[in-house]
């Protein structure tokens, strides 16, 4: 690459590329766990034998290397 | 033991009848015993691109509701003798499938076959659904556009979701063909390269296709274009061939065709 390349316009194959990442990376999100809602109602059941429970929030993340389940517990007070 | 082989995409019209047109056609002139399947019910299209249309009496839909038998449905092309073709339904829709009707029918072909190629139906519904639930491999087709690798990400997202496979704890074996490739373009990064393409779906490659006026040739003659000794889009199938029986093989170097004037260019840069 020569320094002039560094005055170009990015190439529309990038704008392609991060595009879909972006998009990609929010529907691998949302579309991992098939059951969800079941899920939510199974989580809410067993913690609240224990506390009080307003709501839970998942979120699933994934990248190339790992997978993450992120739950979060909304207690009522 | 016979292998399964469900070529999917997602997205509709970016190969998938073709791909697995030439791959079937070439791995049984690598003398294996090939059937290909269409599993596109009501809208058939693998019939005409390997140009047996001519020759269909009964369906795969016939088929499973006993109408006939196997043997009567399936067609055997007289240009490569490995090669069988079981076509899709005209006159149904995609929702006749049944699980278990399915299942009967790959296990019979399995006792006849080395492999079995499902040409999968657009889209992720039911159509889709029977077309994987008993594959071994998956072939999942993408162009370098994003709404194909969108597309090809949900498919690879719901695969084992919908496999018998995975059911059982194992995984379906899956790869990524790139379809459609024009180098020229990639080389003024104006279309995704194969390691962007890669790099994105997390998959290992089993082939690189070029884009090639060729293809709409053997398609309106109705003539696999892996059979052509001479064609470099057929080189590229007939690749894909020999890396499934698990030979490892070089992708091809595909490099745009420079004019005399960017050649001259070329020499002042």
């Amino acid at each position: 690459m020569s320094f002039l390349d560094f005055f170009k316009k990015k190439k529309s194959k990038d704008v392609a590329k991060d595009r879909l990442m972006m998009m990609l990376a929010y529907e691998r999100a949302t579309t991992k766990i098939e059951n969800l809602d079941e899920m939510k109602k199974d989580l809410i059941a067993v913690v609240k034998k224990y506390l009080n429970v307003k709501d839970i929030h998942i979120k699933n993340q994934s990248n190339q290397d790992i997978e993450t389940l992120e739950v979060e517990i909304i207690l009522d007070k | 033991m016979a292998t399964v082989i469900t070529v999917t995409s997602g997205k509709g019209g970016v190969g998938k009848s073709t791909t697995t047109a030439n791959i079937a056609a070439a791995l049984a002139k690598l003398g294996k015993k090939v059937v290909a399947v269409d599993f596109d019910i009501g809208l058939r299209n693998l019939d005409m691109i390997l140009g047996l249309e001519n020759r269909i009496v009964y369906d795969v839909v016939d088929v499973m509701e006993g109408r006939c038998n196997l043997a009567q449905a399936i067609i055997k092309d007289k240009r490569v003798p490995n090669l069988h073709f079981l076509p899709a339904s005209q006159t149904k829709d995609k929702t006749v499938l049944e699980k278990d009707k399915v299942e009967k029918l790959i296990n019979d072909l399995k006792q006849n076959f080395d492999y079995i190629l499902i040409d999968s139906p657009a889209g992720i519904e039911s159509g889709f659904e029977h077309s994987i639930y008993l594959a071994d491999r998956a072939l999942i087709v993408t162009t370098p556009e994003i709404s194909s690798v969108r597309d090809a990400d949900r498919v690879i997202g719901i695969i084992d979701a919908k496999s018998k496979k995975a059911q059982n704890g194992e995984e379906v074996e899956k790869h990524i063909i790139i379809n459609r490739i024009k180098p020229e373009l990639v080389e003024k990064g104006e279309m995704l390269s194969t390691e962007d393409v890669l790099h994105i779906l997390a998959l290992p490659l089993i082939g690189i296709v070029p884009d090639d006026e060729d293809i709409v040739k053997s398609t309106n003659l109705g003539e696999p274009i892996s059979l052509k000794e001479d064609s470099l889009v057929g080189e590229a199938f007939r690749r894909i061939a020999r890396r499934i029986e698990g030979e490892e093989v070089e992708f091809l170097d595909l490099k745009a065709k420079k004019s005399f004037l960017e050649k001259l260019k070329g020499l002042f840069k």
